[in-house]
């Protein structure tokens, strides 16, 4: 998870490089402490200290790593000869290393040789069955083709061994999301509740599907998702505050004529509301009529 | 009796000073000689599968509150279930792991380096300051002792009037021995700062039998309680939105 602090001293950084101040070296290493991905950026730095003698020297034993870093940035720009070279300088220092060959799978990937990619992937995949980089990147790949079902096929295999990799459950949710299998999508946002449960996008997410899904139970289970969202952002998340009142609004609209539960559930509503209408008032207050019709819509419908 | 003998500044400079020293530098030339012997060990699929299985499980554990009864029955069930449970280990195979470690060759292999490379510098540098150092008083422990600790601190010391917290340099060799932890972790970085009790106690507690692990975890499961705490949130909610609308 990237601390905005670093992410504030990243920017500060980039915007020092672009304009002719030193830093460059700091700028990639947080670049790739961080996973940000600012490949034009890093390819036209990276590139600026390679191919200066004196600069390449000074890293010492970080030079290969930032090969390394130069290659997938060049990829990501589709600049496929300097990749190339990167990779052969790396393959000539490294003989017959995974990591390299990683790199030339993901070469091939990026220029669209899906058949060869694979291939490589299947050799290095019989050195070490257990790295998870190369399973995640024949995800990737099905993914890329948009064969999302054999993308979730890969997935469900990687997760049956390595079932504690929280991005995997994550990537595996959105798939299916997109895939509009919902039921599938919510198992995953659960195992995600399960290993974060302070996290609050999760919740969030969970409780759209949910809300997607349909149905008393899940309304009511949604709305209360919904109202643990508001309760971890200090209720600045707008779409969880709207997420409470549609869900309100819906499930009066499946209980019309049981009245027990309404008198509960409507304090948290008309809160809800009422922190939507003072953030637009703040932020968006052009927008406020919209909001208003909508409110009221809301409220007759009942 | 409690008479003040003063040491010799020459047994600070000639005795402790040189004892700490090699035992540090045995440190670290034990830490580079183990970096070249250590193998590579390609983990095996079944370990790292179960490794993952318990994190899941522990996981399910310390947050099933967040997540609504119906999945976490299921779940439950998928973890303990009698036939195909995944933390279920029929009987038979529970005892087989310590077994397993002495049978294969590798694993039995790698233990007899650690040991070895534990034991022999351990037993050389005993016996060095035995020979070298012993037969006179070394140090003065700052705080009083009882008689009991006669036997162990005054070793080559004859005299049985000596104040116990007189001592030979073997309990000097022995603090060191304990104690060059904070040394070695800023020398060596901290992952590495291993002294030698660790390494005792690595060297005992060598069964990791996962089974008794994936027991444990399955007795942890069974007994929790699920107690959803998503309608206490709902409460919550309204009390920050309060504040904020305040």
């Amino acid at each position: 998870m990237v601390g905005a602090s670093e992410a504030a001293r990243m920017e500060r950084l980039e915007s020092q490089v672009e304009n002719g101040g030193g830093g460059a070296w700091e700028y990639l290493c947080l670049v790739r402490k961080l996973k940000a991905r600012r490949s034009n950026k890093v390819l036209k730095h990276g590139l600026s200290i390679l191919n200066d003698h004196r600069a390449r020297s000074k890293l010492g034993a970080e030079e290969w790593t930032l090969y390394e870093q130069v290659a997938f940035a060049a990829m990501d720009c589709q600049q496929h000869d300097v990749a190339k070279d990167c990779i052969a300088v790396l393959s000539k220092q490294f003989p017959g290393s995974i990591r390299i060959g990683r790199v030339e799978g993901m070469l091939l990937e990026s220029k669209g040789a899906w058949a060869e990619a694979e291939k490589v992937y299947a050799r290095l995949l019989d050195d070490s069955p257990l790295d998870q980089i190369i399973h995640k990147r024949k995800v990737a790949m099905a993914k890329a083709q948009g064969d999302l079902s054999a993308a979730v096929k890969f997935l469900n295999k990687y997760l049956e061994i390595f079932m504690a990799d929280h991005d995997a459950w994550r990537e595996l949710a959105e798939i299916y999301v997109s895939l509009q299998m919902y039921k599938q999508a919510a198992f995953c946002y659960e195992e995600l509740i399960l290993s974060q449960p302070t996290v609050p996008p999760y919740h969030l997410a969970y409780a759209e599907v949910l809300y997607t899904i349909g149905g008393l139970e899940n309304l009511q289970t949604a709305k209360k998702y919904y109202a643990s969202t508001v309760a971890l952002t200090g209720g600045k998340n707008t779409r969880a505050l709207y997420g409470v009142c549609s869900c309100s609004v819906a499930i009066r609209q499946l209980t019309k004529g049981r009245n027990k539960e309404e008198k509960e559930m409507s304090d948290l509503q008309t809160l809800a509301a009422e922190a939507l209408q003072r953030d637009y008032k703040q932020r968006a207050p052009n927008k406020l009529p919209l909001l208003m019709s909508m409110l009221k819509n809301m409220k007759l419908n009942s | 009796m409690a008479e003040d003998l003063v040491l010799d500044t020459a047994i600070r400079d000639w005795v402790l000073v040189p004892l700490s020293v090699v035992m540090v530098l045995i440190g670290v030339l034990r830490y580079f000689v183990s970096k070249l012997m250590r193998s590579h060990q390609a983990p095996d699929l079944k370990v790292v599968k179960e490794g993952q299985v318990i994190l899941r499980a522990r996981n399910l554990r310390a947050a099933s509150g967040f997540i609504p009864a119906k999945s976490f029955r299921s779940r439950k069930t998928y973890f303990t279930n009698e036939e195909n449970g995944l933390l279920h280990v029929p009987k038979g195979q529970s005892q087989n792991a310590q077994a397993q470690m002495f049978s294969d060759p590798n694993l039995a292999m790698d233990m007899m380096k650690k040991n070895l490379s534990m034991i022999i510098p351990q037993t050389l540098t005993f016996a060095w300051v035995n020979f070298f150092f012993s037969g006179f008083v070394a140090a003065k422990i700052p705080f009083p002792l009882t008689q009991r600790f006669r036997g162990m601190l005054q070793n080559g010391i004859d005299l049985s009037t000596v104040d116990v917290s007189y001592v030979s340099s073997r309990s000097w060799y022995f603090l060191n021995l304990f104690g060059l932890r904070g040394l070695f972790s800023l020398i060596l970085g901290e992952e590495n700062a291993m002294d030698d009790t660790q390494r005792m106690m690595q060297m005992s507690g060598f069964g990791f039998d996962p089974s008794r692990s994936l027991s444990a975890e399955k007795d942890g499961i069974d007994i929790i309680q699920h107690d959803w705490a998503l309608p206490k949130m709902e409460k919550r909610a309204e009390d920050a939105l309060k504040k904020l609308l305040k």
